[in-house]
């Protein structure tokens, strides 16, 4: 049974600092409150971040590839910022050679 | 535009109805609705044409329900869906019908289910499915002919399910798969052309599987980058293991029950900047970097490495950090090409000198750890390019002396351990020396020690009621700054950390008067 006080989905809380530890197989994603850390439980991370899973804890990880507005892990972006060009999990200020981008997508395809 | 309680919609096509306890899917949705978020409630099904009167929808977020069971034609109508998430669910097989007709989905998400089933066709037709997320789930294998019928497939998680092994061209059609990642399974054994087809992967994961052998596999991956294979039970890394994948970038092979790495492993990976190689404990030769001329870092423990080849800096002019630490080195050639060099470490080796060359010309080295060796004697002119050297550690060696030229710069220096080393050292060669470890207590009066600096200063540091005064003194460690005016809160002498302290039975001063 979940203590009352705690978010949705989360298993363990304190007053402080939110999701200490969430539900099994849903991510917890840390978000900063000025110096506060809050956690709290996801079934899918927000924009700007993904979702590692691992035995022992799932947690929402922040996409660190230049200029990439979503992604599916640490090193392959699924959508970039405007204006920028999508090829192969990177962004580009333009396609590459022999890439074009078909009917107005924002993703290079050969 | 209709707007049903309790969702939030924004006007533009967005409505969130998640997190409100739904049982079902909330009806009186605008119909030009593009984005729906119906996640974290608790729907236990999709019936049939659920969705009907939602033609653009674009984005479906189901995930954490507890849906079970998916109607072959829950999904009929969505033309236009890019973006389908059913992850955190209880499904237990790939709901194939109802995906068939999404000819526009780019991103599917089943991770986080009970699936156990993958039926052949479960993705025919979805030939612009870019993402596809099947981690966390009971796969006992891979699903090879379903994931047959993806030609735009980049990015595929198989990752914590309990695939035991993966057969001969398992992914034979995804030829625009760029990462695919397979770890926390329980893969023991890979076929040889397992990846075949995969000409374009450049990250793949196994790391946490069970693996014997070495995934040969990897041959047929020409534009791999990045690959994990750490925490397996791999001994053996072969001659050649990288051979086929030039532009390999990070290798993650720690956690291995290493015995063996071939020497020619390594060769010709341009790209490599960083290599951790501990514990390959059958190693007998310094492996040949030949062609691996952007490493930066190179960690080699745990071998029976004796020698380290004379063209080590030819080969590696960009190294930074150099970590040869628990081999059985005797002999050090020069270091003279690798000018980066930041931090060499060698401890626990079998080194017994240090010519004048060795570290020559290394004008950005600030760590240098010989300890644990068996060096009795340094070139007087051994330490003098070291401009930057801040850290310097010999303790447990053989030394007799220490030449100090090349050492003002010193904050840190270990000497414990050099028991033949009875002569006093000189402070005014070391005046940034901050921390000292010296084999005899006495020899850190010089520096400060409490006795030994009271005696010849006695104006200095005595309290009204004569006690001396100690500024800072953690156990173990004595520290007496030589002159304090702390009204004035001026320090003149910076305080040395000297151990071992001196103190009442082991003073500055002995029966026969100063021991300098």
């Amino acid at each position: 049974e979940v203590p009352p006080s705690c978010s949705r989905g989360c298993e363990l809380c304190s007053e402080y600092n939110g999701c200490l530890k969430c539900l099994p197989r849903l991510f917890i994603l840390l978000e900063r409150n000025d110096i506060r850390q809050t956690g709290v439980c996801l079934a899918s991370c927000p924009v700007g971040y993904f979702g590692v899973r691992n035995p022992d804890m799932n947690k929402c990880t922040k996409c660190k590839i230049d200029n990439c507005e979503a992604c599916f892990s640490r090193n392959f972006c699924t959508k970039c910022k405007e204006g920028l060009y999508l090829h192969r999990g990177r962004c580009y200020s333009s396609c590459p050679d022999g890439f074009t981008t078909p009917n107005g997508t924002m993703e290079c395809t050969s | 535009a209709p707007c049903p309680t309790p969702c939030r919609c924004d006007g533009d096509g967005g409505a969130d109805c998640s997190g409100k306890g739904l049982p079902a899917v909330p009806a009186g949705l605008s119909a030009f609705t593009y984005y729906l978020d119906i996640s974290m409630n608790n729907i236990t099904e999709l019936p049939a044409s659920v969705f009907r009167n939602l033609p653009y929808l674009e984005e479906l977020r189901l995930a954490g329900n507890d849906l079970a069971f998916i109607h072959p034609e829950a999904l009929s109508g969505l033309q236009h869906l890019k973006v389908l998430m059913l992850q955190n669910n209880q499904l237990k097989t790939v709901p194939s019908k109802a995906l068939k007709g999404l000819h526009a989905l780019q991103s599917l998400r089943l991770d986080a289910n009970h699936i156990t089933v993958v039926p052949e066709d479960s993705f025919e037709g979805l030939l612009q499915l870019r993402h596809l997320w099947l981690d966390d789930n009971s796969l006992m294998e891979v699903p090879v002919a379903p994931l047959s019928n993806l030609p735009s497939l980049q990015a595929l998680t198989l990752a914590l399910n309990r695939i035991s092994h993966i057969p001969d061209s398992a992914f034979a059609n995804l030829s625009s798969l760029v990462v695919l990642h397979l770890h926390n399974n329980k893969i023991k054994e890979i076929g040889e052309h397992c990846f075949n087809g995969l000409e374009n992967l450049e990250t793949l994961d196994l790391n946490y599987n069970n693996l014997l052998e070495f995934p040969e596999a990897i041959k047929a991956l020409p534009n791999l980058k990045e690959l994990g294979f750490h925490s397996n039970n791999i001994a053996v890394i072969p001659d050649g293991a990288f051979s086929q994948n030039p532009l390999l970038r990070a290798i993650h092979l720690y956690d291995n029950p290493l015995s063996f790495v071939g020497s020619t492993a390594f060769r010709n990976l341009s790209e490599l900047h960083s290599l951790i190689v501990r514990g390959a404990s059958m190693v007998l030769r310094f492996p040949d970097l030949n062609g691996t001329e952007n490493l930066e870092s190179l960690t080699l423990t745990g071998t029976k490495i004796d020698t380290i080849p004379a063209s080590l800096c030819e080969d590696l002019k960009l190294l930074r950090t150099l970590d040869l630490s628990y081999n059985e080195i005797e002999e050090l050639p020069s270091f003279q090409g690798c000018t980066k060099l930041e931090e060499i470490t060698l401890q626990h080796n079998r080194i017994k000198g240090i010519q004048a060359d060795v570290f020559r010309g290394l004008a950005s080295l600030r760590l240098l750890d010989l300890s644990r060796n068996q060096i009795r004697s340094i070139h007087k002119d051994a330490f003098m390019s070291l401009t930057s050297l801040t850290n310097l550690d010999l303790s447990s060696n053989a030394l007799l002396t220490l030449p100090t030229s090349g050492l003002g710069g010193l904050n840190q220096l270990k000497l414990a351990g050099n028991m033949d080393m009875k002569g006093s050292l000189s402070a005014k060669d070391l005046q940034k020396l901050r921390t000292l470890s010296v084999p005899y207590a006495y020899q850190c009066c010089a520096f400060g020690g409490c006795d030994a600096y009271l005696n010849t200063n006695p104006d200095q540091g005595s309290k009204s009621d004569g006690s001396r005064k100690k500024i800072m003194y953690s156990p173990g460690e004595e520290v007496c700054e030589g002159s304090v005016a702390e009204d004035e809160g001026e320090r003149i002498q910076l305080a040395v950390h000297c151990s071992p302290p001196t103190g009442a039975f082991k003073p500055c001063e002995h029966l026969l008067g100063s021991w300098m």
